[in-house]
């Protein structure tokens, strides 16, 4: 006797098939297999074979690791009635699919001429270089040609963005940017009873329903797959109807009992959201066979008696004898179907496993950040708008006419250079909390929606994940988003959306899907009246640690225009994920050393000048004579530039000052070479000492390549930022920028003395 | 038993060697010669059993598709007990062969496809003489050109509507359309030269696999009458690269493509090879005659698959040397 679940659910079809009575007659293929019904007895054949080949593609992956030549044993095993809904949709319905899908994608190939999904599977399994989504970057069910942008799934993360992919193809019509996808196009997302309860998945739903309230087009499928369990813990009987069963704005579809039955309710959901262009829900019933992975024992939290039970509700098996009863197959058809897909399916997986794996860094880290800084400077350059136009839209005077003493402040920068992207580029959006009539919190975005409409300059609810949900799935289809997440603290309460989502899609797609966007964040401390952690957060960690992501953060307002066009360039050039970081205490200042001076003040650049990383600012004593090199950004820099000032008048000490403007990538090369020059550094970081600011970055790199001869720095201490007066004992301040660069200068005249 | 895969070729495989090949007795000949009196066509046992080879009467797609049609299913039928077929495709109207070997038509419904459809392309077109312009897509060492590909597709992309890729090869593209069209586009192609041969290089074509011939083809159709379409008992692989098996075939599907999509449209020969290796996985490719001359592009195929660990044109020829060479030609 074998405690082999997969033996044992194989023979269990077998034994089945080796006894069963073929049907007294036969069923045409075009007949359908119950009355009511509209699944034809010759679909469901072809849905049955896909439904054994995802089978086989499980055993397979098992099979394969246990000689270690497969990587990933996560399976399809018990899901497979999805092959219905993959059958259901068309190849021009996007796809973000949870990694029980074996069956959906094998029935959506099937409608791709060409299409090989047996062997392109398991290269996937294999983690082989050619996995054509993922080059073998992870095991995920993607196609560009099926449209299904690879997720890994496993937090329901990838809600929020098939919500706004649904959301946008509605909204890329309006604007009239080209889609690839037709007008009747519909969004399908999938995943399970357990990830349901994700704070993610809750947001893709809500903000799904929350659309249909604002009377908006929300074309979506949500399909649930409901087997009962989260990987060991067992979903309360009933909990998926009763959380998602009547909810309103959202129809409610339950797909359950034999495969006709199934389809009945599949077809149901998907003519419902075709038509009416509204949410829909599908609770499909499944069950899980062997374990939520290969590697997980079942037994630890289950009986046998259990597991048997479940395993008699094998679909595969129900699937089988309903074919078999209704007379669409004999039992002798379907044995041979079943021994022939074993037999073609460990084939291919042979072959899959002599296929080659990525070898080197390079090949690994390829798709992650294409940087082509002379594509992205001509992209940059590219759009022209007819004076006339620009004058017009800016109500007759160019922001670039307004010189001193009425030039700008950084968010008058930021506002003309945001109004220049919307006229220069017609698939430009702008989003988020109070952007659109308000203009912002900040009145960064003030007046946009009046001149460009609310179709691209609007309001969203009050979501972070929803919000850059929107924006990846805008992004997806050609347009180019860029939402604003209103406080820098906000950002992680959705921080996965970048990290797990934005940032990773070029990498597991092999650069066959991007999702370029430029988030503009306001952040940072320094605020004068509006204290407290949650609306001065200096912690930028999180988002220096995603790879690939880049982080721009302006200081003044001439940089804050050329960074924000080199950063739309990025992405639209490179398919980029940019953060833009804004340091809300700079906005709206006018002065630097004194009150009235106007120093903060500067003239606008009109486009299509634009800056890109690696380029800095750098102030002050230019010449090799300096003693000090401050090294900083955004608040910093103005502190520094205060600073140097002091250290001017006080110490007779020539300061330059380097504005690092894009803390990833870091200007690695032009830091080098200003310390080369200078030899004593200063950094000085305004974000948390140990946070993953770029001190560490900075002077780790010098003293790596043994750059300059005294590194030091001022950083913010480890804490959270406090209300009122108290913040000056956390943030960096002049004071002691100055105390630093003088005792770093007395510690190298001293060290030079000494040599 | 090894899993084997069945590659049918199609026009143009049957060359001189090929003379005297046809067993004139087998109830297949005749059957088909029968068929061929009634039509006022001479029988084919007596056209193999000629002297020597005449392009005129043996390249005719009247006589030259119903030899390439008998030639290729009598090898199928000896194809050895220690083959297991698990997939089948062809090149162009080798499709009809490979409809008659897998079941999908009985022999006699077959020929009769293939032998009124070889009189369809023979039609005289309003529109003026059809021809073919034959372009290689690899070098020498078999390894993909891109920018050949990239100069048809521009070269297409000029062109008169009615001019398309008739037959993709992998190794080659063979374009179809009227002459004159044709004509246009082989001056546009930068020359090629592959051991002995210039190319573009013009053969006679009958716009098969064009536009040109929808016409002709439904004509061809309504002489055809009933037809009975069987799910194969063999996985197929079509012309766009669609699986056909013997438990879900749609048997309307086979029949329009058969009949109505592939006499006008582009045959992707190198899709359908690909999918049967990629899917199939077999350990063998039988290639049944009439020829061998689909040999080549199906090892180009192979080399650029990497299929088996195969990634060059060297190691294709070591593994041909060897004990187990995968491409079993029928007709050494």
């Amino acid at each position: 006797m074998t405690w082999d679940r997969v033996a044992i659910v194989e023979q269990q079809l077998d034994r089945y098939l080796e006894s069963a009575e073929p049907a007294s007659a036969r069923l045409p293929a075009d007949a359908p297999l119950t009355e009511a019904g509209g699944l034809t007895a010759g679909a469901a054949l072809a849905l049955f074979e896909d439904q054994l080949t995802s089978r086989q593609l499980d055993v397979a992956a098992r099979e394969l690791k246990k000689t270690n030549r497969s990587f990933y044993t996560i399976g399809s095993a018990g899901h497979e009635n999805n092959a219905v809904v993959g059958a259901r949709l068309r190849v021009d319905d996007p796809a973000f699919l949870h990694y029980r899908s074996g069956g959906f994608v094998m029935a959506r190939a099937r409608q791709l001429a060409g299409s090989t999904p047996t062997l392109d599977t398991l290269l996937g399994v294999v983690a082989s270089s050619q996995d054509p989504i993922s080059q073998g970057r992870h095991k995920v069910w993607g196609s560009r040609p099926m449209w299904i942008p690879p997720q890994t799934s496993t937090i329901a993360s990838h809600l929020p963005k098939a919500m706004g992919l649904a959301f946008s193809l509605a909204r890329a019509r309006r604007l009239r940017v080209e889609t690839e996808l037709p007008s009747d196009a519909l969004v399908v997302v999938s995943f399970g009873d357990a990830s349901a309860n994700h704070a993610t998945a809750l947001s893709g739903i809500n903000t799904a329903r929350y659309a249909v309230r604002m009377g908006l087009p929300m074309p979506i499928l949500f399909v649930c797959e409901d087997n009962d369990t989260g990987i060991s813990v067992p979903t309360p009987e009933g909990w998926i109807a009763s959380s998602f069963g009547n909810l309103p704005h959202l129809r409610y579809f339950l797909a359950d009992g034999e495969l006709d039955e199934v389809w009945t309710a599949v077809d149901a959901a998907v003519e419902y959201v075709r038509v009416s262009r509204q949410p829909a829900f599908l609770h499909l019933r499944t069950v899980r066979l062997w374990g939520h992975a290969g590697s997980d024992a079942e037994q630890s939290y289950r009986s046998m008696a259990e597991i048997a039970r479940i395993e008699a509700r094998d679909p595969l098996l129900r699937n089988a004898r309903r074919l078999v009863e209704l007379g669409v197959a004999t039992p002798a058809q379907l044995r041979d179907l079943v021994r022939d897909t074993r037999a073609r399916v460990q084939a291919v997986a042979e072959e899959a496993a002599r296929r080659p794996r990525l070898q080197t860094t390079e090949e690994v880290v390829a798709p992650m950040a294409p940087d082509h800084p002379d594509r992205v400077a001509a992209e940059g350059r590219r759009p022209q708008v007819n004076t006339e136009v620009r004058v017009g839209s800016f109500g007759g005077h160019l922001p670039e006419e307004a010189t001193l003493p009425t030039a700008r402040t950084l968010a008058g920068c930021l506002n003309a250079a945001l109004a220049d992207e919307l006229l220069r580029r017609p698939e430009l959006i702008v989003f988020g909390e109070d952007v659109g009539r308000k203009g912002g919190v900040y009145g960064l975005t003030s007046g946009l929606q009046k001149r460009f409409g609310p179709a691209r300059v609007f309001d969203t609810l009050l979501d972070e994940t929803s919000i850059l949900g929107i924006a990846q799935g805008a992004a997806h289809i050609g347009l180019l988003p860029v939402p604003e997440i209103q406080y820098l603290a906000y950002v992680h309460n959705a921080i996965d959306q970048l990290r797990g989502e934005a940032a990773s899609l070029q990498f597991f797609s092999s650069g066959q899907f991007r999702n370029p966007m430029v988030v503009r964040v306001a952040g940072l401390a320094y605020q004068k009246g509006f204290g407290g952690h949650f609306h001065n957060d200096n912690s930028i960690g999180a988002l220096r640690d995603i790879p690939g992501l880049v982080l721009a953060v302006p200081s003044r307002g001439d940089d804050a225009a050329r960074m924000f066009r080199g950063a739309v360039a990025m992405a639209r050039e490179d398919g980029r994920v940019v953060v833009f970081l804004e340091p809300i205490a700079l906005y709206h200042e006018r002065d630097l050393h004194v009150e009235g001076d106007a120093g903060w003040l500067v003239d606008y650049p009109p486009p299509p000048d634009l800056l890109l990383p690696g380029e800095v600012g750098v102030h002050g004593a230019t010449d090799e004579d300096a003693d000090v090199l401050l090294v900083s950004y955004a608040n910093g820099l103005r502190l520094s530039l205060q600073a140097a000032k002091r250290l001017a008048d006080e110490h007779d000490l020539r300061v330059r000052v380097l504005d690092l403007r894009w803390l990833n990538p870091l200007p690695t090369d032009a830091i080098r070479q200003h310390a080369a020059d200078v030899g004593t550094v200063v950094v000085v970081d305004e974000c948390r000492a140990t946070g993953g600011g770029v001190a560490d970055a900075v002077v780790a790199d010098l003293a790596e390549h043994r750059v300059g001869r005294r590194w030091s720095s001022v950083r913010a201490v480890d804490s959270f930022v406090p209300l009122g007066p108290a913040t000056a004992a956390v943030l960096v301040g002049v004071d002691q920028i100055v105390s630093t660069a003088v005792a770093a200068v007395g510690r190298r005249r001293t060290a030079t003395s000494n040599s | 038993m090894t899993r084997a895969a069945v590659a049918f070729p199609g026009p143009g495989s049957y060359g001189p060697r090929s003379l005297g090949t046809l067993p004139a007795e087998h109830r297949w000949v005749r059957a088909a010669d029968a068929i061929r009196a009634d039509l006022g066509l001479p029988p084919l046992a007596e056209i193999d059993a000629a002297d020597r080879f005449d392009p005129a009467v043996h390249l005719r797609p009247a006589n030259g598709w119903p030899l390439i049609f008998l030639a290729g299913l009598l090898d199928a039928e000896r194809i050895a007990d220690d083959h297991e077929v698990v997939v089948a495709v062809a090149s162009s109207v080798g499709w009809y062969t490979a409809l008659a070997a897998a079941g999908v038509l009985d022999v006699a419904d077959a020929f009769r496809v293939v032998q009124q459809l070889g009189l369809a392309a023979e039609e005289p077109l309003e529109a003026g003489p059809t021809a073919e312009l034959v372009y290689p897509l690899t070098d020498a060492a078999w390894e993909a050109v891109p920018d050949r590909r990239a100069a048809v597709d521009a070269a297409l992309e000029h062109a008169d509507d009615g001019v398309v890729p008739a037959l993709e090869l992998g190794s080659h593209v063979v374009l179809g359309g009227l002459s004159s069209a044709l004509g246009e586009i082989a001056a546009t192609l930068p020359s090629v030269t592959v051991g002995s041969r210039t190319f573009p290089f013009e053969a006679a074509g009958h716009g098969w696999h064009t536009p040109h011939r929808a016409l002709s083809a439904a004509r061809a159709r309504e002489g055809l009458g009933e037809l009975r379409w069987q799910r194969p008992n063999v996985a197929l692989v079509d012309d766009r690269g669609v699986r056909h098996t013997p438990w879900s075939a749609d048997t309307s599907a086979l029949a329009e493509g058969a009949l109505v999509r592939q006499p006008s449209t582009t045959f992707n020969f190198a899709s359908a090879f690909r999918v049967a290796l990629r899917e199939y996985a077999p350990d063998v490719v039988l290639l049944p005659g009439p020829g061998a001359s689909l040999g080549g592009a199906c090892a180009q195929l192979i080399v650029g698959e990497g299929y088996r660990g195969i990634r060059s044109r060297q190691e294709l020829e070591h593994t041909q040397a060897g004990r187990s060479p995968i491409l079993l030609s029928m007709r050494r």
